[in-house]
């Protein structure tokens, strides 16, 4: 039992530790805590199984992650003129699958996101994480982020940052 | 401002007055005298392949249903009951039994729309209700029509047909189903919606605006260049390709040709070759087996980059993309878009085409989010005191006509200019 929660404090330090970095824009500090292979996914629709042969809001690999970071700094990125600041809250972690001493894990969470852009309203985004991690070198890295919005299949304003 | 029915009057050759894009008394105007009249794009066959299925959409301000009848016909009908009034079908999609029933009073009507029964019969005995006068049944809308699948409708009794409306733009539609093997398409792989802060027009002349790439997409396109060269080594694979594509230099855009034609339709050549790698390569293999070599080379030579089919909806027959315009406000447009898969190609085919829509398509898209905000600060321009005209000069009076085509370089406004040529054709009198 103990070192369950130590597991899961661990587990959600690193949880919190994603969002501060992505709160922050520091968009290095988040790759960093990605598996090589690691694959960024928001889903189209809900409860959607399969990220190549449907849509999706996002699917992206390290390359696309990297135009998408790269774009994000650019000196000419309209979009960000002013740039979006976002507030997120995780909450309700579970470890799914897998225990300290396995090659994987399964985590579930609940996330609240506030976004803001100067002149533009205030978006509230809410929805489940599921993190899909993996040993590599003794700490968990992120081998599948994905972000199942509640309104996933709505009518939305672009996305600017990574969710 | 100018008085209501004059609306023609904000349209000059070379520009147009602000108040087309920011006055809600045009935007009024343009509901019933440009989607009340005009065909517009409601959806695809395959998205009802079975009696009962259904999808909905708006045709202006109207709520539809496309339904596929028991009799295998697509029908469109108002969405509305004509008991209270009350909207009947309330999900995007979905599939129906034998009837369409209404959820307040439980007023039922075959796929056709006719009404069925209504609850309480005998109540309206001598009433004046009569099941077999049109007023109890659910509207058809005033036409209704499919080019090759593409299923479109009329709210207006009158006009030209669908085939004559399309005229020269229906090649698009054409070789979007051509560069299908087994000579069909189907929609496949969810829809997008995306909601953008801006007049649906804003949208419809930038999708023929090859001005604005180097300019409006300079963060995306240089990103994708810094990628390819820190993590590639300098080679560019295709998803990249279709961002960095943006940056190329005018000559480039100059070089392509523009084609317009009569109710405010046009089409670009493309942008981007007919790609050479092996999945491509397959693809047009497989097409030769079913239609010849000299056929599949005919097809995939009219490679294409936006068309517009005026006012409703944009096909990219090179990537198998519909985006369909939606216009809710006069400073608020929906886009859908649809991504279709061609019967008889591959799966890997066919996931090319959703990278493809997640890149492009998506609300997440690094290319759109640039072009989304620079639409947004035209909705704020024009609706300030700073200046009254929206200016379209650009290669203004050298474009040449051939028939009923009017052919201009790359880098023309003819496009947009043919748009507000139709626009105010529509728009000059209250018909």
């Amino acid at each position: 039992m103990g070192a369950d929660l130590g597991l899961q404090h661990r587990i959600e330090q690193l949880l919190f530790r994603e969002a501060d970095c992505l709160d922050r824009r520091d968009w290095d500090g988040w790759e960093a805590l990605f598996a090589p292979d690691g694959m960024y996914w928001v889903p189209l629709g809900h409860d959607q199984a399969d990220p190549l042969n449907h849509a999706s809001l996002f699917f992206e690999d390290s390359i696309m992650r990297d135009v998408r970071r790269r774009r994000l700094d650019q000196v000419h990125a309209w979009s960000q003129h002013p740039v979006t600041y976002a507030a997120r809250i995780v909450g309700n972690v579970r470890i799914v699958a897998g225990t300290d001493d396995a090659p994987t894990l399964r985590v579930r969470s609940t996330f609240q996101m506030t976004e803001w852009r100067r002149g533009s309203d205030l978006r509230q985004l809410a929805g489940h994480y599921t993190h899909d991690l993996v040993a590599i070198d003794e700490a968990w890295r992120i081998a599948l982020k994905r972000v199942d919005l509640i309104n996933c299949d709505g009518a939305h304003e672009c996305f600017e940052i990574f969710i | 401002m100018s008085p209501p029915g004059d609306y023609a009057r904000l349209v000059e050759p070379a520009r147009v007055h602000k108040s087309v894009y920011a006055d809600p008394a045009v935007f009024d105007a343009e509901m019933e005298r440009i989607f009340g009249r005009a065909w517009i794009y409601v959806g695809h066959e395959s998205q009802t392949p079975s009696p009962g299925n259904y999808w909905t959409t708006l045709i202006g301000r109207e709520p539809v249903i496309m339904v596929r009848g028991q009799d295998g016909a697509v029908r469109v009908l108002h969405n509305r009951c004509p008991h209270k009034g009350a909207r009947i079908i309330s999900e995007a999609c979905g599939t129906l039994g034998s009837v369409i029933r209404c959820p307040y009073h439980g007023w039922m009507f075959g796929l056709d729309g006719k009404v069925r029964n209504v609850p309480f019969r005998a109540g309206y005995e001598g009433t004046g209700f009569n099941p077999d006068d049109p007023e109890f049944s659910l509207r058809p809308v005033a036409r209704a029509g499919a080019y090759r699948g593409f299923v479109f409708c009329s709210l207006a009794a009158d006009g030209p047909d669908l085939a004559a409306y399309l005229g020269g733009v229906a090649s698009s539609l054409d070789n979007f189903v051509d560069r299908a093997p087994d000579g069909e398409v189907e929609v496949a792989g969810g829809v997008m919606r995306v909601m953008q802060r801006s007049n649906w027009k804003i949208f419809l002349e930038n999708l023929m605006d090859t001005g604005h790439p180097q300019a409006t997409h300079e963060s995306s396109f240089v990103a994708a260049r810094q990628t390819v060269k820190s993590r590639l080594g300098g080679a560019t694979p295709f998803r990249l390709h279709i961002i960095e594509g943006n940056g190329e230099p005018a000559s480039f855009w100059e070089s392509l040709e523009l084609h317009c034609f009569e109710h405010g339709h046009s089409f670009m050549g493309a942008i981007f070759n007919a790609p050479k790698d092996e999945l491509s390569l397959d693809y047009l293999a497989t097409l030769a087996r079913q239609v010849g070599s000299e056929r599949a080379q005919a097809i995939i030579s009219v490679n294409r980059h936006n068309t517009v089919i005026y006012p409703s909806c944009s096909p990219h027959t090179g990537f198998q993309q519909l985006r369909v315009i939606r216009p809710i406000a006069v400073d608020r447009t929906m886009v859908e878009i649809f991504t279709f898969r061609l019967k008889g190609t591959s799966e890997a085919f066919f996931q090319r085409t959703i990278n493809y829509t997640n890149i492009v398509n998506s609300p997440s898209s690094t290319v759109m989010v640039d072009d989304v905000e620079v639409y947004r600060r035209c909705q704020e321009g024009v609706d300030r005191q700073g200046g009254d005209w929206v200016s379209q000069h650009r290669q203004a009076g050298r474009e040449s006509a051939t028939g009923d085509e009017i052919l201009a370089i790359g880098t023309s406004e003819a496009p947009i200019r043919n748009q507000y040529r139709a626009w105010a054709s529509y728009m000059k009198d209250a018909h």
